[in-house]
């Protein structure tokens, strides 16, 4: 990746235009973004709440709800990042077929947006949690920023690896989002670990989206801030996919006009 | 000197992927690291050097791989053998379409156009106004591209690519959707362009603006080089075989005339013409035609000599009994008739002479002969003929 992302002019171009076709062209736009994953908060709450009765043994000071809104933001940051930006390549086919850039740009543009987007929506969530008797841990909050940084390089490298199969294999578009799915239900979101038999709890561990959402209610929720082999061994897997993932795309992008 | 850009036996296959599994496939051969050596070959063997300041045209028919060689040489595409080396600073391809996004507003995409040339945001608020006024489209940029004509695409397109300053401008085919002025400004800004040292490639359909703003050319036929060098001998060989391909198409659909008559040709031929080769002459030399006819019945045919350019275009024609010219009588049967051209006011390129067999009257033609000539030299005068002229100023 380019040291100097953040300052490269046409990657704030497209970030720029990421986050208006996806969030601002409508006038509501913007106020979907919070509205849509507040309503499918509610709707889970009340179906796992109301209508399965769930118990969250550990669920901690506010109940069901904070304990889920906690890790839901996060994961459709994630979730949304790695979707929108499995096609991205066909859909910019114009500009690559024109113009010789580091194509990487686009899915990291994706990426950015949809996280700069969803954390201004977490950071809203937060608030009005606290608002409504929650005690929020502030000092969790500046803990979990390097956890959403770690998930953020995490979607990108996804993006990356996504986004280069997709121009080769174009189904990859239609198997991904039932995957995505499979994938929430895989990781403790609804649920917590502590209720899973002891075996199954320990195969979940290798889910990397287990450790994501962990560790960012023991921060916020209950101000946990030990560390254990976990806490490293899971970054690395991060810093290791993207790193891998830049590598197949970059290994493959010179040849994306010839599939196009 | 260092050139600025350095093709090496080019190649380029598309692989075939229209279907799912050949996708897969080519994609396979990918991931093992094997170059794709099957499908489409839509260039073969080009080798290209231009040199900075050189402007170079590239000419050809459709199809003929000119813009997968501008693809190219911008990097979009890789070559599937030789090498590509371009060492300008910034290099900026312009094409139909510009490269914008039919979605977004024209200031959108010019600041897009922009970042993807180099020219860094504040270098762009201070040079805005001078693309917008060079584009001169009015309030339009503030709509959506795909609400613009393709000439207002060009114009815009034209004018980031002028305000990023570029070491090395690449057109494909653009010229020719912008209006009169447009076009006049363009050339203008190229030439300009030129004289600071910078260096052009053109493709282009419009010889009349290859020979204008380039020196070089490159003439691609199926893929191929089919000549490369100064642009006035590739520019007329390019338009000799279009204009031999016309007349080929309309001599295929005349079904044979005038070979029904008593009075046939001979003997045709042009002094000073060697062995099958085409006669050449300089621009504004003298041509001899000589003709031999057979009369049967003895009597003096007329001889009918036509000028035409090679696609068939009448350019002139004489018969001898218009000048009440006497033939020169051979023997009982044959007729010989003499004409020379002086100063032929002919442009260079390629053109032929007809020479007929026509009745005493001079009223049926009954039979042709038909023979090439190229013209040579160099000119950037336009049309078929030097009409005799003076400048009053």
């Amino acid at each position: 990746m380019p040291v100097n992302l953040f300052a490269n002019n046409v990657f704030r171009q497209l970030v720029t235009r990421a986050v208006r076709t996806e969030y601002l062209e409508n006038l509501t736009g913007f106020a979907w973004l919070i509205l849509q994953p507040l309503i499918l908060l509610a709707v889970y709450a009340f179906v796992f709440t109301t209508i399965f009765k769930a118990r969250i043994p550990d669920a901690g000071p506010g109940g069901f709800v904070p304990y889920l809104a906690v890790a839901f933001w996060p994961w459709t940051a994630f979730s949304e990042a790695v979707l929108r930006s499995s096609n991205v390549i066909s859909a910019n086919s114009a500009l690559i077929g024109k113009v010789a850039f580091p194509s990487e740009l686009l899915p990291l543009s994706i990426v950015t947006a949809t996280f700069l987007m969803n954390m201004a929506g977490y950071l809203a969530v937060l608030f009005v949690l606290q608002l409504m008797g929650t005690p929020i841990h502030w000092l969790g909050v500046a803990a979990a920023v390097p956890v959403l940084a770690l998930l953020f390089l995490f979607a990108c490298g996804l993006a990356l690896f996504v986004s280069a199969l997709q121009v080769f294999i174009r189904d990859v578009s239609q198997i991904l989002p039932p995957l995505m799915t499979f994938w929430f239900f895989m990781t403790p979101i609804l649920y917590s670990p502590a209720i899973l038999p002891q075996k199954i709890a320990a195969v979940m561990k290798f889910n990397p989206m287990t450790w994501y959402v962990g560790r960012l209610r023991d921060f916020l929720l209950f101000g946990n801030f030990q560390l254990s082999w976990y806490d490293l061994a899971v970054p690395l897997l991060t810093l290791l996919l993207f790193w891998v993932s830049l590598l197949f795309f970059r290994r493959f992008s010179p040849h994306f006009e010839d599939f196009l | 000197m260092e050139p600025l850009i350095r093709v090496r036996g080019v190649s380029k296959f598309y692989p075939r992927v229209h279907h799912p599994r050949e996708r897969l496939r080519a994609f396979a051969s990918l991931m093992t690291g094997n170059e794709i050596h099957e499908g489409a070959e839509v260039l073969h063997d080009v080798s290209l050097e231009v040199t900075a300041g050189q402007s170079f045209g590239i000419i050809g028919q459709n199809g003929a791989g000119k813009s997968t060689l501008l693809k190219l040489l911008t990097g979009v595409i890789s070559p599937s053998r030789g090498s590509v080396e371009v060492n300008a600073r910034i290099a900026a391809l312009l094409e139909l379409g510009a490269g914008f996004q039919p979605e977004f507003s024209g200031i959108d995409n010019v600041k897009m156009k922009a970042a993807l040339l180099g020219i860094s945001s504040s270098q762009l608020d201070s040079q805005l106004d001078e693309i917008l006024e060079f584009a001169d489209i009015g309030d339009y940029v503030y709509e959506p591209v795909k609400h613009y004509s393709s000439g207002m695409v060009v114009r815009l397109g034209f004018a980031v690519v002028a305000a990023s300053n570029p070491e090395l401008l690449i057109t494909d085919e653009v010229l020719a959707v912008g209006d009169e002025s447009f076009q006049k400004k363009c050339i203008r800004w190229i030439e300009s362009f030129l004289e600071r040292g910078n260096t052009l490639l053109m493709v282009s359909h419009s010889m009349f603006l290859v020979q204008k703003l380039c020196r070089q050319a490159l003439w691609l036929h199926d893929g191929r080089t089919r000549e490369i060098g100064d642009v006035f001998p590739v520019t007329q060989s390019y338009l000799a075989y279009h204009e031999e391909r016309s007349a080929a198409e309309r001599l295929q659909r005349r079904s044979l005339r005038g070979d029904s008559g008593l009075y046939r040709v001979r003997e045709f031929s042009l002094p000073g013409r060697s062995g099958d080769e085409d006669l050449v002459i300089s621009c504004g030399g003298d041509l001899e035609a000589e003709l031999v006819l057979h009369s049967p019945d003895g009597r003096p045919p007329v001889a009918l000599f036509g000028v035409m350019r090679a696609d068939g275009t009448p350019v002139y024609g004489v018969a001898s009994d218009y000048d009440n010219i006497e033939a020169e009588q051979l023997d009982d049967q044959h007729y010989r008739f003499r004409i020379c051209f002086d100063r032929l006011p002919l442009l260079p390129g390629s053109y032929s002479i007809r020479g007929h067999a026509m009745d005493p009257q001079g009223i049926r033609l009954c039979d042709t002969a038909e023979l090439r000539f190229i013209v040579s030299g160099e000119s950037r005068e336009m049309g078929m003929i030097r009409l005799p002229h003076s400048w009053n100023s």
